[in-house]
């Protein structure tokens, strides 16, 4: 049996290593940085963190307080509230795009100018990476210790105070850990932001559009900017790793908080 | 049951079914299926918006002497409702107007470029709002109403006619938008793919191409 695991676990570990391996052998490391000075891929570069940023804000900015409701109160239609706030992990990000276009385009819902701007990138991203914050979020506030929160509530507390200075802080790791990891998310994003928002170099053309954009034209600067992504994800989960765990053997202490 | 794989532009999406229903098709802008075809992709036939690719490949010895079998005009559309008011190529320079056109290196969008560059309009893509991967994302986005005009081939306007109004090019800016299609080295069905590719020649395949609007070279 273990011949027959470990036979397995070589395989699945050698087909996920290979196109990311793959990725760095095909081209030299002084080549990769080279590309990257493309025009093409440098603009990029700036629009994925500008809208990525902007679009993390938003997630944090809302996501907390959002978070925090959905994780200390009990009321009717909660499990449909979470489940809505964790649809977008689910949807296939055409739909997303659709989704947002109905809502936001000028023809949609609320009629807006949004699609084709910078803007709808952010909001584009924003929708299908919030759930990875929120639902980690939602997790941490979850898992406090309720006597600690009701010792600064019988202390005197208001509930503000023990939100700023008791939960926030508490559940600090695990909200750094939702947020990377939405991060991640919001940098691969692809489908929903072509839909929404177009692709243009300079305003709408993030790093994963760019590298949809060239790879029949420059495969190189495709390549590059692949490269890039590939270690953006990889230090982005290992913050994750660490905010969850510690950098003390991750995997060991995984099963018993499965975030 | 051999299954022929015809990789062609995404302006042949209507037309190519309607000449022989039995391949698979791949539809997709010309220079990723060409892309695709140097990556080893198995293609039976490729059939192109523009001469450009096909005679790459045949010059790199990935594909037959490639063979010409329609042209095509470039028309600019805007959303029925027409919410920019353009009534001419030359309104297009105006502030703020929402222009969507193909992305360089694929055919529309070179054709495109070369057409604003010939009536001196190239001024016009500082309204560029969206750069698209194929002629019929162009046709969508403007079809849905998010932008005020495309660039497009005549054939395009069929499949969204009521959704968009339609404006002719001057004779001036038109450039030659002609398709090729060829064989790859590839195919493993290439006498199954000589005869897709008679088909098309044939009268019957020019009578199609035709009706749906191509010209004939």
């Amino acid at each position: 049996m273990r011949l027959l695991f470990g036979a397995a676990a070589a395989v699945a570990l050698t087909f996920l290593a290979l196109p990311v391996v793959a990725i760095f052998l095909r081209v030299s490391p002084t080549t990769l940085v080279h590309e990257l000075s493309d025009p093409v891929a440098r603009d990029a570069l700036v629009v994925s963190l500008r809208t990525s940023a902007l679009a993390q804000a938003l997630v944090v900015g809302l996501g907390t307080p959002t978070a925090y409701l959905l994780a200390t109160r009990r009321f009717r239609g909660r499990t449909v509230l979470l489940t809505l706030v964790e649809l977008p992990l689910v949807l296939p990000p055409a739909v997303a795009g659709i989704g947002l276009l109905a809502a936001f385009g000028r023809t949609g819902l609320l009629s807006t100018s949004i699609p084709f701007t910078q803007l709808a990138v952010v909001l584009a991203i924003a929708f299908v990476s919030a759930p990875f914050f929120v639902r980690t979020a939602v997790a941490s506030f979850e898992g406090l210790d309720p006597t600690l929160i009701a010792a600064a509530r019988t202390l005197g507390a208001g509930p503000w105070r023990v939100f700023a200075r008791v939960a926030l802080p508490l559940a600090a790791s695990g909200l750094g850990a939702g947020l990377a990891l939405s991060f991640a998310r919001g940098l691969g994003e692809f489908g929903a932001t072509i839909m929404f928002a177009g692709s243009l170099q300079r305003v709408t053309q993030t790093l994963s559009l760019a590298i949809y954009a060239e790879f029949a034209r420059n495969f190189d600067v495709a390549l590059a900017m692949g490269a890039l992504l590939v270690a953006f994800s990889f230090i982005l989960l290992l913050v994750v790793k660490w905010l969850s765990f510690g950098w003390t053997s991750p995997f060991r202490s995984a099963p018993s908080s499965s975030a | 049951m051999k299954v022929l794989a015809i990789f062609a532009a995404a302006s042949l999406t209507g037309v190519l079914p309607s000449i022989d229903r039995a391949p698979k098709f791949q539809f997709a802008g010309s220079d990723q299926l060409a892309f695709q075809i140097t990556q080893g992709a198995h293609a039976d036939v490729f059939a192109a918006a523009s001469p450009k690719y096909p005679e790459q490949l045949y010059s790199q010895g990935l594909c037959s002497k490639p063979a010409a079998f329609a042209t095509n005009t470039v028309v600019l559309i805007m959303p029925s409702a027409n919410p920019a008011h353009i009534r001419s190529v030359y309104d297009l320079k105006g502030h703020g107007i929402k222009l969507v056109i193909g992305a360089k290196g694929v055919p529309i969008g070179d054709y495109t470029r070369k057409l604003l560059a010939k009536l001196r309009l190239s001024s016009a893509l500082k309204n560029v709002v969206s750069e698209e991967d194929d002629v019929k994302l162009v046709v969508a986005k403007v079809a849905l109403g998010e932008a005020d005009a495309g660039f497009v081939y005549r054939t395009d306007v069929k499949s969204v006619g009521n959704r968009v109004l339609r404006i002719a090019v001057p004779a001036a800016g038109q450039p030659t938008v002609r398709y090729e299609l060829c064989i790859p080295t590839t195919s493993q069905h290439s006498k199954l793919a000589a005869a897709f590719v008679r088909e098309v020649l044939s009268n019957r395949g020019r009578t199609a191409l035709r009706t749906a609007g191509f010209g004939l070279p």
